[in-house]
């Protein structure tokens, strides 16, 4: 009888809507229990907590917001992955179903900005209007242009699924998208009243980009490799046929792959924010004029851009253990699996992409931060760079260098951060391990914060850190070898491997611990020493790389 | 009618008493298969019956939950890469990196073996009509089956193992091109095991067969003993019988009125005396095909 109730509601709408539901039924719950959770909290941040419980508490809440509202962003995106044929893209088995094309966009695009837009509105509401009493954007204005972004992803992603420059054509989309939600704020008084109908005109553009895009999709006209492509091969036949060199060995072909997955992806993605911020940055230039606020501004966004490789490689470290992006299970593809390869030696090649990545990555933040100084002749920067320069050029690069190593070991070290996890292949490890070190962030920053104000407890932290320190490094290397003997056992890596491994951690760890004792030198602070070298040593993650190769195994031998 | 389990230094494949359970769900049981050196086995079975998972276990991507498995006397989960060096694959669900044109991923397999022959690699692309300049996901998918047989080919494995080969490829491909490949695999003293739905592919092919049903080996032998001790025969009654008739020894039987086929495992006398005890009389026998044999075991084992 429930069955046949079921049943009454699977009309098209109904069934499209309860495939989302169904598929998602975890990430709802959490999305309620986040809710919840928050709403009971709001209560207790009022009645004037201790300041660090009151920031965890913050922290805590934000971290919600934004995890929730991206998960809902992918649930209601009714975007799919294809492996076989590399691409994203509206559900290739509703394409066949007697439905309307115009049904078939406007029920995810209705329904998911309906979601997306409440999400935003109830929290804004209830939890981050009491936080920050009071944002810089008013919340309709702010749900509207998401409610616009959502709708251009979505039709960009169904309507063009083989088109080459997609990635570009979603850069250009989001950009203008930035443009559109900073202009209430931009001191340009004849743009305010245009931004309605300019976002108006961005929504249903969207509709229409989906509808045409889709319906063409539906009539085969996409099918195949793409004009363009055609194109390019006929008037470039020597570049495309040109026979590369073969690899040199197992190890080059592994990085090779690794490189042309997952390489570009950092440099990419880096890349398209500056390429957004840089404009922005001009725009506030000129008309401010620089003024202390405007060169405040671009100092805050300066330092922002700074901090983005950092950011997006602990955003990304859980990712980069994936052979294959769009495989929808996280297993070893075939193709991977059966080559004669240790997994110590398919762990090595991943380390290696991890870091040509990394070192790619700072060229760029190097370039671009050239680029703004000298191209945008922010007097700003100007000035900050000038405050070294009394100690001479020469002296200047030779002391950026190891600053500049020392970000490319941080950002290496993200990227690597979830590989022990991710290369397990097992979803419910990895939501574990996110969890696990989502946990451990916010005890690190609650100890940190409370350190800050209690007097007391500073001291007693201080009196214990080397003590705590010591022994942190202690059970590391404890657990490090237990599992390179455990691997050697199990002849999951070799003593090559094991040795490439402690070598590389021993040399970046003298060279970290090297660098923060020279700094404590040169700022005086002698007593920071001792703690500082150990420091160096812990920041390294060597019991992740030594699980790697165990982990893989586990994934690769099931 | 097993064929003799060589000892573990002749045969290139030797598996016993195989179990693996996937959950509740018992996907081997007590499987124990010897693959001789210069060989074609053919293993055969309904889907589910787990020929899949067997390969996946020569492999190495399936470890042995109780039994042992061992190619060329090496442990594939202990040795990867002393197995997979010496083993070609090709999967039943080619999965081939989508992205890649052909000749990139030619390039990226050759990296892995130092016995890659350039010269047969590109004989093999000419004989496939491939083209390099493609993207893999744009092939169809009887030429991903294609370039996959190409990179599990071209560096002369002492194994080859493939897993549904014929699957996508179009009949004068299957016969002309992939029997031919695995006869002369064969010819070269190197070893072949695939599996296949296609029977009479195995029966032309095979040297060796091995039927799966349910996880379990219900046949195993050389291909020409399995098919001799099976006879396909017209039994004729002198009274019809009022349901349909039982008889000891058989795997199928159908019919109606007096007139009854059945396929019966055992030697042409056992035959007649059976048919004598309930009253009927051999009129007709055949040798039947391998297809006849799997679908009466089949059906016997799904009543």
């Amino acid at each position: 009888m429930r069955r046949i109730r079921i049943l009454e509601w699977r009309n098209p709408t109904g069934a499209m809507l309860w495939e989302i539901w169904a598929r998602r039924k975890v990430n709802f719950a959490f999305h309620t229990a986040a809710l919840l959770a928050s709403l009971f909290c709001i209560p207790r941040l009022q009645h004037g907590p201790p300041e660090w419980l009151r920031g965890v508490l913050i922290l805590v809440l934000i971290s919600f917001f934004l995890g929730a509202y991206l998960d809902l962003l992918t649930c209601f995106g009714y975007i799919e992955a294809d492996a076989r044929n590399v691409k994203l893209g509206y559900p290739a088995r509703l394409l066949l179903k007697p439905v309307s094309t115009l049904r078939l966009i406007l029920v995810p695009m209705f329904f998911g900005g309906a979601a997306v837009i409440s999400v935003l509105l109830i929290w804004s509401h209830w939890i981050m209007q009491p936080l920050v009493h009071g944002g810089i954007l008013s919340p309709c204005w702010l749900g509207a242009v998401m409610l616009s972004v959502f709708w251009w992803m979505q039709a960009l992603a169904w309507a063009m699924p083989l088109m080459p420059g997609r990635s570009l054509i979603m850069l250009i989309v989001a950009l203008i998208h930035l443009l559109v939600c900073c202009l209430p704020l931009m001191p340009v008084s004849r743009l305010s009243g245009w931004q309605w109908p300019m976002l108006a005109v961005l929504l249903i553009s969207a509709v229409m980009t989906a509808w045409i895009g889709l319906g063409l999709m539906r009539q085969g006209n996409w099918d195949g490799p793409s004009r363009i492509a055609r194109f390019w091969s006929r008037r470039h036949p020597a570049m495309t046929r040109k026979a590369r060199r073969k690899f040199g060995s197992a190890f080059g072909a592994q990085f090779w792959l690794e490189w042309r997955r997952q390489g570009l992806l950092l440099p990419g993605i880096v890349v398209g924010i500056l390429s957004a911020i840089i404009p922005i940055v001009f725009v506030v230039q000129k008309q401010v004029g620089e003024p202390v606020e405007g060169a405040n501004l671009i100092k805050i966004i300066f330092s922002l851009s700074l901090s983005l490789p950092i950011v997006l490689s602990g955003i990304m470290g859980s990712q980069i253990a994936r052979f294959d992006q769009l495989q929808p299970s996280n297993e070893l593809p075939v193709y991977i699996a059966v080559r004669p390869m240790t997994n110590g030696g398919l762990v090595i090649a991943k380390l290696a992409m991890a870091l040509a990545s990394s070192i790619l990555t700072w060229l760029v933040m190097l370039a671009s931060a050239c680029f703004w100084i000298i191209v945008l002749e922010s007097h700003t920067l100007i000035s900050l760079v000038s405050t070294i320069s009394p100690f001479g050029i020469v002296a200047c690069v030779i002391g950026g260098v190891p600053p500049l190593l020392l970000l490319i070991l941080y950002t290496w070290k993200n990227l690597l951060s979830g590989i022990g996890a991710g290369l397990t292949g097992r979803r419910w490890v990895i939501i574990l391990f996110t969890y696990w070190k989502g946990a451990v962030m916010i005890a690190m920053i609650a100890l940190l914060m409370a350190a800050k104000f209690n007097g007391d407890f500073m001291t007693a932290l201080l009196h214990w850190l080397p003590g705590l320190l010591i022994l942190t490094l202690a059970a590391k290397i404890a657990v490090a070898v237990a599992l390179f003997v455990l691997g050697m056992r199990r002849n999951v890596i070799t003593p090559g491997c094991i040795g490439l491994i402690i070598g590389g951690w021993l040399l970046c760890g003298l060279f970290v611990a090297g660098y923060a004792c020279l700094v404590c030198h040169a700022l005086h602070k002698s007593d920071w020493l001792f703690p500082v070298t150990l420091g160096g040593f812990l920041l390294l993650p060597l019991p992740d790389l030594a699980i790697a190769p165990l982990a893989l195994a586990w994934n690769r031998h099931r | 009618m097993k064929f003799p389990s060589p000892s573990s230094a002749e045969a290139v494949v030797a598996i016993s008493n195989l179990s693996r359970h996937f959950g509740a769900k018992a996907a081997l049981e007590d499987v124990s298969v010897f693959v001789p050196r210069g060989s074609v086995l053919g293993l055969v079975g309904e889907n589910g019956a787990g020929k899949t998972t067997l390969i996946k276990h020569l492999l190495g991507s399936l470890k042995a939950q109780t039994g042992n498995v061992r190619v060329f006397g090496l442990d594939p989960v202990l040795d990867p890469v002393g197995v997979l060096g010496r083993v070609g694959y090709l999967s039943e669900r080619r999965d081939l990196p989508g992205w890649m044109r052909v000749s990139e991923f030619i390039r990226y397999s050759q990296a892995f073996y130092p016995g890659w022959n350039e010269a047969y690699a590109a004989q093999l692309l000419e004989q496939f009509q491939l083209d390099p300049t493609q993207k893999i996901k744009t092939l169809s998918q009887g030429q991903q089956a294609k370039a996959g047989l190409l990179t599990s080919l071209a560096y002369r494995p002492e194994l080859l193992i493939l897993d549904e080969p014929s699957s996508g490829l179009d009949p004068v491909v299957r016969r002309d091109i992939l029997e031919a490949i695995i006869r002369t695999v064969a010819d070269e003293g190197r070893t072949v095991l695939f599996s296949s739905h296609l029977l009479d592919e195995v029966e032309r092919v095979a040297d060796y067969v091995v039927m799966l049903q349910r996880g379990r080996v219900v046949l195993n032998g050389r291909t020409e003993e399995v098919r001799r001790d099976h006879i396909s025969a017209v039994l004729v009654f002198a009274e019809p019988p009022a349901k349909a008739p039982v008889l000891a020894g058989a795997h199928a039987i159908s019919g109606h009125g007096s007139e009854w086929r059945v396929l019966f495992s055992g030697s042409r006398l056992e035959l007649e005396t059976a048919a004598t005890q309930i009253g009927a009389r051999v009129v007709e026998e055949l040798t039947p095909t391998l297809d006849e044999i799997l679908v009466a075991r089949a059906a016997r084992k799904g009543n």
